[in-house]
């Protein structure tokens, strides 16, 4: 477990905006931020606050329309695509809403996947104990669409931490799930995020999840309103 | 990194492999499958068919070509078709006096005929069969062996040798000096000539003999056939070789250049099959083109998020390019199996009615089935992959933009030139290609307009009519663009279809009537005046259709308007300018007359020297059947001033107009005659035709012979022998022979056409599986939201099919109105027929597309329906 507090992402003075009908629309105004190493952040606010789109530029799919974004000391406003993906391959790891598996393939083929990418050797291996890890060992030569939305969601949590990120990025990772699916989903994030050490950037709208994150960030309009610390729950739950 | 990144080709081919089981690619596999297994089939089922056709109607000349000629021709003529190894046959034609010969008596000359003699070499025939009696048994029982040329010292010979000369099958007769044994009697000749004034009875001897007749003399009038055979492109390099050598004492044919009734189901059959397999071709790539579109589609989420988990564009394009890759030599290898055995099946089905002589030569439908996979699956999926790459990694957060689909985009330029290119490879006639391609684009930009006023006008009746019909209009409407794309697709598929069927329809028909049950099957030529009643009366009390009796009166036409023909003809004007041109057309003008039984005899004559020779002119009150005014008036049979009908085409050619007066000389009368009207003249009717038709007093005062058709069923065969039997100076002529075998080969191409059809009518149902198969994800995604929304599954079920029944019967609308152009342009321009409106078609378009298309749509949706497919989509 890594347990140096050292700076992994760092923003100054990000801001996005787009052209639209021949407007421009900021969705992002200028904000700095620090996340720490094994820190967890939620990012907070209604929707159309900007949280997706800070999501995505700290996690390098996008690039800002000004100010810097360092991940791991490196600048990815100043990467072109093909760079970026090298440094998410190595240190980014994803949970989405919509679970994004590959369909047409098995629980085991999606959680192996970004292991396979980074050319890992023991892909299989890690995989089917990371499916153990979720509760799925049974359910491993299944497909999506045999699983549940809640199995499916543990499928995309081991696929995200089988290259153990440095950093994982969760875009509402129980937004699809009813409450007790996502409390239960929520438990066992925070559980591999512990073990792993791993730095969880979280994007909810849910306030009960947002308060297991040790820090709040809260957007409005595409601006940084609050920014709260908050007293971490540790509970641990057994899937 | 190596091309094929190891985790990248593990990734692929485990992508394949499940989603082939999982049916995922089914769609756009298949769409290769049959882009591949139709042109595989069709190209080897088309060439395979058309070479059968040519060999079988072949036999109409006893060759693949004649070179026909009035002198001999040069020697390095026949050296050359021996260098390519070709089959050759000489053969001197002339008419000549015989006589009956006993062993123990000179030449009786009371018992003579004048017959035309053909001396063969041993070869002849070289395609067809010569079928002769050479026993008294065979004769009497009309049964005949398969013969080539005679010995040495013998002759075949026409029954009508043995009747008028009073000989028999063994004895003998004398042509010119030399006594010939009567070996055998024809009883079918392949090349019989169809010519009714051909000069007598056929004797047929061989070449090594005619010498000895001593009947060749400086000045005798001889022609010279020379009879050409052997592999299709080695009579093709010959025929290329030869023409523009010819010079205008010869002649140069196969059986496809000849106009007559046999060259020209032929042509239209072939012209059928090309367009019938270039039109499968767009299907199929119309087919693999949506279907490598809804691939690019349903893979972008896949590949942002393997972009998202930090894979690289070269990492996905690897990936990527394998699956497509690996997709698509399992589906050309799987499509030309199909392609195989759909052929083989197809032949076989029709073995009965193909030659054994014809190949099976599979090199080049399976190099042009393999280039036709190789380009549909680079050409149509080169814009969609690109699409596909450069898919961002951000739609992992935000959803696909899926871009518009643009029919006309440069994005389409690759594909465009590949059909283009297809087109061209199959067609051989880049012009044609062009055309096809042009029109077809400008037919999508004008169905697009009217796929999305259609759409619009649909939402206004919608909103009148029930909640379903009403919300299928709706999403009808918002999704115009998508669905106007759609809708040209299945317009397009719909329209191919309707196109081919129309097409095929009128050939069949146009056929059937060119060959009806009761085609006349015997002439009876050279029936005096005083026998005419006498036929009339046997064709009445048997019930034979029979055609009018015609008078024909040799003469000539001597000036137009004053002017000497010979001089408005003049060939040595003529041929000077376009020798070989008018060479052609004269070829072609003397088939005509000869194989139609037309009556005027000597045609070619009238290009090569003017009008210098004799035509036989006839009267009739009443215009005949299968000839049709178009110019002037037809007379009363009461018109007393001399009045004239003319062929369309002689009066185009000697620039005859209405009220022209033409000079003609009967014997030694002259007259003049005014022009008042002019016919076109269906030359393929079995019944004699004319060029020149007067009114009755111009002509009844002339001596004249006459002339008839009639068809003899089976059954009254004996009646007719007998009753013809009695009147030995009328000659007849059977063409029984000739039209069983055009029958035949009408029958072997109705066939050939209905196989092509079913094979097209797969693809185009392809395309339209493919297209609704395309929209499936966004329908997923509306369903499930409006299910949420409360809407009941009765709701939900209705609308959709309402929204593809909506868009078959548009699409179907759209199609024939399509389809009636494509066709009035297709009967007028290629298959030379009469323009005819096709409103079942109509009905049929619009019914069946909406069934189809509604089926098909329920059908792909009916899992989204179900109560719990739609469950999991929303929770």
């Amino acid at each position: 477990m890594n347990i140096k507090s050292e700076t992994i992402l760092k923003v100054n003075k990000l801001s996005k905006s787009v052209t639209l009908d021949d407007k421009q629309l900021t969705i992002l105004h200028p904000l700095d931020l620090e996340v720490n190493s094994a820190e967890t952040l939620a990012i907070v606010g209604s929707s159309g606050s900007g949280k997706t789109t800070l999501l995505s530029l700290l996690a390098g799919l996008d690039l800002p329309s000004s100010g810097e974004v360092y991940l791991k000391e490196q600048p990815l406003h100043q990467f072109n695509e093909e760079q970026r993906s090298q440094i998410r391959a190595k240190h980014v790891g994803f949970i989405f809403q919509q679970f994004l598996l590959i369909n047409s393939l098995t629980a085991l083929e999606n959680v192996m996947l970004p292991a396979e990418l980074a050319n890992q050797k023991n892909a299989k291996t890690l995989a089917l104990q990371l499916l153990s890890d979720v509760g799925l060992s049974e359910r491993s030569d299944h497909f999506p669409n045999q699983l549940s939305g809640g199995e499916q969601q543990r499928v995309a949590i081991a696929r995200a931490f089988i290259t153990q990120p440095d950093v994982l990025f969760a875009d509402e990772p129980t937004g699809n799930l009813d409450s007790q699916t996502g409390e239960h989903i929520a438990d066992l994030l925070f559980n591999l995020n512990q073990q792993f050490g791993t730095t969880l950037v979280l994007v909810t709208h849910d306030h009960k999840l947002a308060h297991r994150c040790q820090r709040q960030i809260e957007l409005a309009a595409g601006r940084l309103v609050t920014a709260t610390v908050v007293e971490p729950q540790t509970n641990v739950v057994m899937l | 990194m190596s091309f094929l990144n190891n985790a990248a080709a593990k990734q692929s081919v485990r992508l394949l492999r499940h989603e082939l089981k999982r049916g995922e690619l089914t769609i756009v596999f298949l769409a290769l499958v049959l882009a591949v297994a139709t042109v595989f089939s069709l190209t080897g089922f088309s060439n395979q068919i058309k070479s059968a056709l040519i060999i079988q109607s072949s036999s109409f000349i006893a060759a693949d070509r004649v070179l026909e000629t009035s002198r001999k021709i040069d020697p390095l003529i026949i050296q050359k078709s021996t260098t390519l190894n070709l089959q050759h046959v000489q053969q001197i034609v002339m008419s000549s006096m015989v006589f009956a010969a006993n062993d123990d008596q000179k030449a009786d000359p009371s018992t003579m005929l004048l017959a035309s003699l053909t001396a063969t070499s041993d070869l002849y025939p070289l395609r067809g069969e010569l079928l002769v009696s050479t026993t008294a048994e065979q004769l009497v029982n009309k049964q005949s062996q398969l013969v080539h040329a005679p010995n040495k010292n013998e002759v075949w010979v026409d029954k009508k040798v043995l009747t008028n000369l009073k000989v028999k099958l063994g004895e003998h007769l004398e042509i010119g000096i030399k006594k010939f044994v009567i070996a055998g009697v024809i009883q079918q000749l392949p090349d019989n000539s169809f010519s009714i004034f051909s000069a007598g009875p056929k004797i047929i001897l061989n070449i090594t003999d005619i010498y000895a007749t001593d009947l060749i003399q400086p000045a005798s009038r001889i022609g010279y056939k020379y009879l050409f055979a052997g592999d299709n492109k080695d009579i093709e390099q010959f025929s290329t070789w030869i023409k523009p050598q010819l010079n205008n004492t010869q002649r140069f044919y196969g059986i496809k250049s000849r106009q007559n009734a046999l060259a020209k189901v032929l042509n239209r059959a072939e012209k059928y099959l090309s367009l019938a397999s270039m039109l499968g071709i767009v299907l199929a790539a119309v087919a693999v083109a949506v279907g490598a579109r809804r691939y690019s589609h349903r893979h972008q989420v896949n590949v942002a998020v393997f972009k998202a988990m930090g894979a690289s564009r070269a990492y996905v394009s690897n990936l990527y390019l394998l699956h497509w890759s690996l997709l698509s030599i399992a589906g050309i290898l799987v499509g030309l199996i199909a392609g195989y055995f759909i052929q083989f099946f197809g032949l076989l089905a029709m073995a009965e009615y193909l030659p054994n002589t014809v190949t099976n030569n599979l090199i080049e439908p399976l190099f042009i089935a393999i280039v036709t996979g190789l380009i549909c699956a680079v050409a149509f999926a080169i814009s969609p992959l690109i699409e596909l790459f450069n898919t961002s990694p951000l739609a992992v957060v935000r959803s696909v933009k899926q871009t518009k689909p643009k029919l006309i985009s440069w994005q389409q330029v690759p594909a465009f030139s590949a059909l283009l290119g297809l087109l061209m490879m199959f067609s051989g006639d880049w012009k044609l290609s062009l055309i096809l391609l042009a029109s077809g684009l400008i037919i999508v930009v004008i169905l697009l307009l009217f796929a999305r006023l259609m759409m619009s006008l649909g939402r206004g009746v919608g909103s009148k009519a029930g909640q379903a019909w009403q919300l299928a209009l709706a999403n009808l409407k918002r999704n115009a663009s998508e669905n106007s794309v759609q809708l040209v697709s299945f317009t397009i598929a719909i329209q191919l279809l309707l196109l081919l069927l129309v097409v095929r329809n009128e050939l069949l028909a146009d056929w059937q009537a060119q060959l009806p049950e009761t085609a006349a099957n015997r002439f009876l030529i050279n029936i005096s005046k005083s026998q005419v009643d006498e036929v009339k009366k046997f064709t009445q009390q048997n019930n034979l259709v029979a055609s009018a009796v015609y008078p024909v009166i040799p003469g000539r036409l001597t000036a137009v308007n004053n002017e000497k023909i010979s001089n408005v003809n003049d060939p040595s004007v003529a041929q000077n300018s376009s020798q070989k041109s008018s060479l052609k057309e004269s070829t072609l003008k003397e088939n005509a007359i000869k194989e139609n039984s037309a009556v005027d005899n000597n045609k070619a004559n009238i290009t090569r020297r003017g009008i210098g020779r004799e035509l036989n002119l006839t009267w009739q009150d009443l215009l005949p059947e299968k000839n049709k005014l178009i110019a002037g008036k037809w007379w009363q049979a009461s018109d007393s001033n001399a009045q004239v009908s003319i062929e369309e085409k002689l009066a185009q050619r000697l620039d005859i107009k209405l009220g022209d007066k033409l000079t003609f000389q009967l014997g030694s009368d002259i007259f003049d005659v005014e022009v008042t009207s002019i016919r076109t003249v269906n030359w393929q009717s079995m019944q004699p035709n004319f060029y020149m038709i007067f009114n009755q007093q111009v002509l009844q005062d002339f001596p004249a012979t006459f002339i008839a058709s009639l068809f003899v069923p089976e059954l009254q065969q004996q009646k007719f022998s007998s009753f013809i039997a009695k009147y030995p100076t009328i000659t007849v002529l059977d063409v029984d022979a000739m039209i069983n075998q055009l029958r035949k080969v009408i029958k072997q191409v109705s066939i050939a056409i209905e196989f092509i059809l079913i094979l097209v009518v797969l693809a185009g149902s392809l395309v339209l599986v493919a297209q609704v198969q395309a929209t499936m994800e966004e329908r997923q995604r509306n369903l499930a939201i409006l299910r949420t929304l409360g809407a009941r599954g009765v709701l939900l079920r209705n609308s959709v099919l309402y929204e593809f029944i909506a868009l078959g019967v548009m699409a179907g609308f759209l199609a024939s109105c399509a389809m009636e152009v494509a066709v009035y342009f297709l009967q007028t321009k290629v298959f030379a027929m009469a323009a005819s409106f096709h409103f079942k078609f109509w009905l049929l378009g619009m019914g069946s597309g909406g069934l189809f298309v509604g089926l098909i749509g329920l059908f792909s949706c009916w899992r989204l329906l179900t109560k719990t497919a739609l469950h999991r989509h929303v929770v």
